[in-house]
């Protein structure tokens, strides 16, 4: 046999072996899928995004070294506040280290908080309808790379944590249009978390109750779950125990209001203080059943002087971004 | 034995050298970055890993390939080649013999990487440990709390999924050096081969999505029979390189089971008895 020959049968016998691996890699490759092994398929979406996700791939044991740099690179954009590099920078950093939870935190809090305070403090010279478009966009663009970090970590508590947190913020809520449906999404977030630790389960599931109690017509889940706490965690932080107050109150209104305020405070002045702060925290929109009934008659029985009733003192309006972008401070 | 000490002679082992001034330069970087109130300072293992395993990725790709192209030639060029052919030798055993040099002074090259790692990597993650477990009880944190922290450290810390992790790479390196040995089987150039071994190297990682999309047909009508002919060719030439990606899961903390290490072994495996085959097929009856 001539040697001509010999490297037409190597090259017949790399076609067969390539036709007889084919089935098993890719059933492995499906298995290293599936057990987040391998990194998911990188989204294409711009020429530039296909540039990164050639290197991206061909960068085999080097992904997570080459994304601490880019962290690096990331940080040079965010010092020089160069805010749409940094959400990009982070979108190719999280294709190359999907798993690690710092990344998808750091990427979302540059955007819904640092880059969106950016053009929430006018340290632009954009127009005013400009700046409150970015600073949407960088609001919606964190939660929506949250969301993206908890699709690639569907058992990363803490991301769910950070979602929650945010949909819930009186200082970002505004960006996502209807308050509701973003203290539902924050319930939902939160929940996500408790169901995955236990060690977070008292924080998360007490935070997942604040943002549940704002969502107007489910007072009596709302409820529920606040019974649920109070039978489960020792202690009770004033908050809570002002929404207990609340929610019990909407649930039955004609009930004796001291009656309540003794069943729910320790004491009547520690129900004054919880209840006169519920009242004036309207930035945080929590609800306010029966709270002007019950500081009435508390200060009716501690002889405060209706002159200085806190039901007369001026209320702090909600957090509303037109007053930042459009009134002259 | 042989070809191990005439790579061994070649100096080889003074990367080791280069290799625990990375290490230990990891330990040390303070890249500007954010951390929160929440963090453990697990940041600095997983630096650790990265830079370590990156280092020996590159180390063991660049050593199997150029030591494996030197091979043929050097024996060529120095002449044992025609002793060791006079001699009763079968070619497929010489070929074999130098590929498993290489093969051990890669696995002796990662196995000390691996205990320098594993060694800087165990004090470190026993220092932040005691520091934050310190920290903790200063707090008062609950026994379950602090569970959690120390599971969450140690996660990072040296485990047997990144043994897997080494172990990959060793695979790695064992298959692109055995595409050098059958590269080199033919090529009159070092040169050549070495390029060739990185060019293949770096297409093996995209051999993936070419296999994916020939066998889910994602190439479109518009692109015919062309298209499809050429994602079967890359499928079946290429070796798949993507598939030992998983180094990167590890070191991001995640769990490589020890079926997964089997099956990357039956892989590897078959890549190398395959390649030498084809070494001995081309070899058998050169003329020197």
């Amino acid at each position: 046999m001539n040697q001509a020959k010999r490297y037409f049968i190597i090259g017949l016998s790399v076609l067969a072996m390539g036709a007889l691996r084919l089935p098993f890699e890719q059933r492995v490759t499906k298995q290293l899928y599936d057990e987040g092994l391998l990194a998911p398929k990188l989204k294409v979406r711009t020429g530039e995004k296909i540039g990164q996700t050639f290197y991206a791939v061909s960068l085999g044991g080097l992904r997570t070294l080459v994304a601490t740099f880019m962290n690096l690179r990331a940080y040079g954009f965010f010092e020089e506040q160069k805010w749409a590099e940094v959400a990009e920078t982070y979108d190719f950093i999280v294709d190359l280290a999907p798993h690690t939870r710092y990344y998808w935190d750091t990427g979302s809090w540059h955007q819904a908080y640092n880059a969106a305070s950016y053009y929430l403090y006018g340290t632009t010279d954009l127009s005013s309808h400009r700046r409150k478009q970015a600073w949407r966009d960088f609001i919606v663009g964190g939660r929506d790379f949250l969301e993206d970090g908890i699709r690639n970590n569907p058992r990363d508590p803490a991301l769910y944590e950070r979602l929650g947190y945010l949909l819930a913020d009186p200082n970002k809520i505004a960006a996502f249009g209807d308050y509701s449906a973003a203290f539902e999404d924050s319930y939902d977030a939160y929940m996500g978390a408790v169901r995955l630790d236990m060690v977070r389960n008292k924080y998360a599931k007490r935070a997942a109750l604040y943002s549940l109690a704002r969502v107007p017509g489910r007072e009596k889940e709302s409820l529920e779950l606040a019974m649920e706490i109070r039978a489960e965690q020792k202690i009770l932080p004033p908050t809570m125990l002002g929404l207990l107050y609340t929610l019990r109150y909407y649930k039955d209104p004609e009930q004796s209001v001291m009656g309540l305020v003794d069943s729910v405070f320790p004491s009547r002045q520690g129900a004054y203080e919880v209840l006169g702060n519920q009242w004036l925290r309207t930035r945080d929109r929590f609800p306010v059943h029966g709270v002007a009934k019950a500081i009435t008659l508390l200060e009716l029985e501690m002889g405060i002087p209706t002159e200085n009733s806190l039901l007369i003192q001026e209320l702090p309006p909600p957090m509303n971004p037109d007053d930042f972008f459009f009134k002259q401070r | 034995m042989h070809a191990f000490t005439q790579l061994v002679r070649m100096k080889v082992f003074y990367f080791l050298a280069f290799f625990a001034v990375i290490l230990i330069a990891s330990n040390f970087f303070n890249l500007p970055q954010h951390q929160g109130p929440e963090s453990t300072g697990t940041h600095v293992l997983s630096s650790i890993k990265s830079w370590s395993l990156g280092a020996m990725t590159l180390f063991s790709v660049v050593l199997s390939i150029v030591a494996t192209a030197l091979l043929l030639p050097k024996d060529v060029e120095d002449r044992t080649l025609y002793t060791i052919l006079a001699k009763p030798v079968p070619r497929l055993d010489y070929l074999a013999g130098k590929l498993l040099g290489v093969l051990l002074l890669v696995f002796v090259s990662l196995l000390l990487m691996d205990m320098l790692m594993t060694g800087i990597l165990y004090l470190r993650t026993n220092l932040l440990l005691s520091q934050q477990l310190g920290i903790a009880a200063a707090r008062g944190w609950p026994a379950a709390e602090t569970l959690a922290l120390k599971t969450e450290i140690l996660a990072q810390g040296p485990t047997l999924s990144l043994q897997g992790a080494v172990f990959a790479i060793f695979l790695q390196a064992a298959i692109i050096a055995s595409i050098a040995l059958l590269i080199s089987t033919f090529s009159s150039s070092t040169l050549f081969t070495t390029i060739i071994c990185f060019l293949i190297f770096f297409c093996g990682h995209f051999q993936a999505d070419a296999r994916a999309a020939y066998l889910s047909q994602e190439v479109g009508m518009a692109d015919g029979w062309f298209s499809r002919l050429v994602t079967l060719l890359v499928a079946l030439v290429l070796p798949d390189f993507q598939i030992f990606n998983v180094i990167d899961a590890v070191i991001e903390g995640q769990v490589m089971p020890l079926f997964i290490a089997g099956k990357l072994a039956l892989i590897g495996l078959f890549y190398v008895v395959f390649y030498i085959f084809a070494s001995w097929v081309a070899f058998a009856k050169k003329e020197f």
